[in-house]
């Protein structure tokens, strides 16, 4: 284990916390411990590889590392802070972005700290005060919070010192500090009202939307951030409302129009500076009290969840019968169904690259300078765009092969199967009925509604076009069981393999398009790319053997 | 009952416990000393681990007195907690530590200085056969390895009483006997051990006591001996089964096997 900087700058303030009744060598001690394990929160893989796992030289933190992305993401937000001295504007948007970005992360990165039901059977059977373990866990939910809101703010601050000088750089400080108490706050609280409200599971659900919805934004966040240019450039008049009381990020921008501007400074402005101060400080007094019951109710995160129910049991199994030809592919395919709806990891890896799949189409509509008036004039072949809708079925084929509970795939070798044909064909078909489908077809209807129902015959083409390409991209990239490897396994660089399927989902559209330019082309082609799917649904997962 | 040595270092009186509306513990009066083998035995949801977590300090909220060591942990000092081992059922550990780490922090909160806690624990594990892996992370280790690291960390601070829950679980044959004459010898210089399991053959070899818990109640205390003789059946399976009115096994097996007959 090694000595951290981190913790040697909390050593200055050892005799703060032993006033307060903390044992430092033993908070310390702990700390140390779970910084240790954060490093090496990246699993470990199997026991294959127990050999290089001793006393592993790369122990820097998976989390400090992915920092920079927050850095360039408060780069982009501190254009705000150029735009000029409309503070209440500005600056409570400012604020709104990275109290967003903090909450988000908060949640997603750290409810393992939060939520850790091991420190109760670990830490509290010791001989430790209940006071240290609670400061242990603050100061480490504190620790990362630090170097994550430094990294989202280093740049606003920079921008804010420079043009508008070393007050609003203090306040900016004063008012950050602030709203993190609030995030830490509201984020302990969300997860008290689940668990009180529901179980474990549902919290588990949550977050893992939560972190689905981060990693899209932060994606996608770019595309909306570099554009804000043009929403700052006019010029907003505030006028109060009573729902700007709910809007902590305009409490912080009301802080530095009074401070700033006191001229401006109307009653409102005052009692939502004041606000902006008074809220965290009494919510962070409520958390204090809170955080007991909060350890309580981790213990149902322990427990069993309550029955699931068995919700649309029957409509799956309607489908399997209506679209598997044996008993055992329709059985791999409600298994597939299953896991692709249950598994978090899954998700986690997946939800995020179909939200890609769903806005690529758009991205390359609206890079050009397309009127939109112009694309329902017929001619226009831009609709064939929706090929793009597919560019993520390769990675998401390929992962198929990976779970978190990758060694139940004992399962596959031990039940009575003469070969893996129905597994790779159930799988395949689950993944695009469950994952594609509905995709392609929200895709289909806005598609339609810009460029006229002429299009729908084109379309149905392209999803046939589309199941065609998935079964290459099987055959190409997925010759792994379902769900069998780790997830750590996978290779990370992304292969010449995946190029090669970019490169054949544009020669599927170009020959669409190709085939456009000569009579009955289209139906030519279609009638082709049918037959070649047939024959795909039956020929291919034979070969994959 | 077996010798009663001194002041006991357990004393439950009349202890209730509901989580809402149900009803765990429905006062349960016990005193344990020194050099007991306890084993405290019951069907699932009787309410074993309650009264486990409950002198450790883990759940609040009872009823009735507590004493260990004397200390009542509803007082909240934490003191009592250095003369107590545990392993609990699960085998929760900060498993990405290596069994070094691990096992030096826990004698550390413990009390004992990194080097003391260290070289404890390298010496134990190398007893336990597990000298190779003292630097391996936990996570890779076997269920038996784990185990052997747990009740490594429960004996550190070599404590005066030890609350066992299944602590023989993933045990090899060999490693449980070791482990089984292991807890003899600590009972015979004065430990109290609390010993929860569902392997009733053990629990009837290894207890100097036996304490079996039903609805939150003691329905029988005392030595194997002197329950067979209450309950006139041979073994300690029988004598659960008929103490917690469980006299239907026969059918039920039977109802299972034909339906797997069916296919």
């Amino acid at each position: 284990m090694r000595e951290m900087r981190t913790l040697r700058v909390l050593d200055r303030f050892a005799g703060l916390f032993e006033r307060m009744g903390v044992n430092y060598t033993v908070m310390r001690r702990i700390l140390q411990v779970k910084l240790t394990m954060d490093a090496r929160r990246v699993p470990i893989l199997s026991n294959r590889s127990k050999k290089n796992q001793k006393d592993t030289p790369d122990e820097s933190n998976q989390f400090l590392r992915s920092l920079w992305l927050y850095v360039l993401f408060g780069g982009f937000s501190s254009t705000l802070l150029l735009a000029g001295d409309n503070y209440i504007f500005h600056t409570s948007l400012l604020f709104g972005i990275m109290m967003f970005m903090i909450m988000t992360s908060m949640i997603s990165d750290f409810s393992t700290v939060l939520l850790d039901i091991r420190d109760r059977n670990i830490l509290a059977t010791k001989p430790v005060n209940r006071r240290t373990i609670t400061m242990a866990k603050t100061m480490h939910i504190f620790i990362y919070l630090f170097f994550l809101t430094g990294a989202i703010a280093i740049i606003p601050l920079v921008v804010g010192l420079a043009k508008h000088g070393i007050l609003f750089f203090l306040i900016f400080l004063l008012e950050l500090l602030l709203m993190n108490l609030l995030i830490v706050v509201l984020t302990a609280l969300l997860y008290l009202t689940v668990l009180r409200l529901f179980d474990g599971e549902k919290l588990k659900d949550i977050i893992n939307y939560v972190q689905i919805g981060l990693t899209i934004t932060i994606t996608i966040g770019y595309q909306v951030l570099i554009r804000l240019f043009d929403i700052t450039a006019m010029d907003v008049t505030f006028k109060p409302a009573w729902w700007q009381v709910l809007l902590p990020p305009i409490w912080t921008g009301s802080a530095f129009q009074v401070l700033l501007q006191p001229g401006t400074a109307t009653n409102a402005f005052v009692l939502l500076a004041v606000l902006s101060v008074v809220v965290p400080l009494i919510a962070f007094l409520a958390y204090l009290r809170l955080m007991p019951a909060l350890e309580r109710n981790l213990q149902k995160l322990a427990e069993p969840g309550s029955h699931s129910g068995s919700k649309g049991g029957g409509v799956v199994r309607r489908m399997a019968r209506l679209i598997c030809s044996t008993p055992q592919e329709r059985a791999f395919f409600r298994f597939a169904w299953t896991m692709l709806g249950t598994e978090r990891d899954f998700k986690l890896k997946v939800y995020p690259t179909l939200g890609f799949s769903i806005i690529f189409p758009f991205i390359f509509l609206f890079s050009g300078n397309f009127e939109l008036e112009n694309l329902g004039s017929g001619g226009s072949r831009m609709y064939l765009l929706i090929y793009f809708s597919g560019m993520m079925l390769p990675t998401i084929i390929k992962m198929l092969g990976y779970s978190s509970q990758y060694k139940a795939a004992w399962i596959y070798h031990t039940a009575p199967l003469e070969n893996m044909n129905p597994v790779y064909k159930g799988t395949l078909l689950a993944c695009l009925i469950r994952l594609m489908l509905p995709l392609f077809i929200l895709e289909a209807i806005v598609f339609t509604v810009l460029f006229g129902a002429g299009i729908l015959p084109e379309l149905i083409i392209v999803g046939v076009a589309l199941q065609f390409y998935a079964i290459i991209s099987f055959l190409i990239m997925g010759k792994a069981l379902p769900f069998s490897a780790p997830f750590e396994s996978m290779q990370q660089s992304a292969s010449v393999r995946i190029l090669g399927l970019l490169l054949l989902l544009g020669v599927l559209a170009l020959l669409h398009l190709a085939a456009l330019q000569i009579p009955y082309g289209g139906i030519i082609y279609g009638v082709l790319l049918i037959a070649a799917t047939w024959v795909g649904w039956r020929k291919a997962f034979a070969v994959a053997n | 009952m077996t010798k009663l040595s001194g002041e006991p270092v357990i004393r439950l009186v009349d202890l209730q416990m509901s989580y809402g509306s149900k009803q765990v513990l429905n006062g349960v009066d016990l005193e344990v000393y020194p050099g007991q083998i306890i084993g405290y035995i019951g069907p699932n949801g009787a309410g074993k681990s309650t009264t486990v977590k409950i002198m450790l300090g883990l759940v609040e909220g009872y009823r009735g007195e507590v004493h260990v060591f004397g200390q009542d942990p509803k007082e909240g000092g934490v003191d009592y907690k250095k003369r107590i081992g545990y392993v609990p059922e699960i085998a929760e550990m900060y498993d990405t530590l290596t069994a070094c780490e691990y096992l030096t922090f826990i004698g550390e909160l413990y009390g004992l200085t990194a080097d003391e806690a260290e070289s404890k624990a390298r010496r134990m594990l190398h007893v336990f056969g597990l000298e190779d892996v003292f630097h391996s992370r936990i996570s890779t280790f076997s269920k038996g390895m784990r185990q052997k690291v747990l009740l490594t960390s429960s004996l550190l601070h070599n404590p005066d009483v030890l609350f066992l829950d299944e602590p023989l679980s993933g045990l090899d044959a060999n490693s449980v006997m070791v482990v089984k004459e292991m807890l003899a010898l600590l009972a015979e210089q004065g430990k109290a051990i609390f010993y929860s399991s569902h392997i009733m053959d053990v629990v009837e070899k290894i207890s100097s006591r036996i304490v079996l818990l039903d609805g939150g109640r003691i329905m029988a205390d005392g030595s194997f001996e002197e329950l067979k003789e209450r309950s006139q059946e041979g073994s300690l399976e029988q004598i659960f089964n008929q103490m917690t009115g469980f006299n239907d096994h026969e059918d039920i097996a039977a109802r299972l096997v034909s339906i797997v007959q069916e296919v």
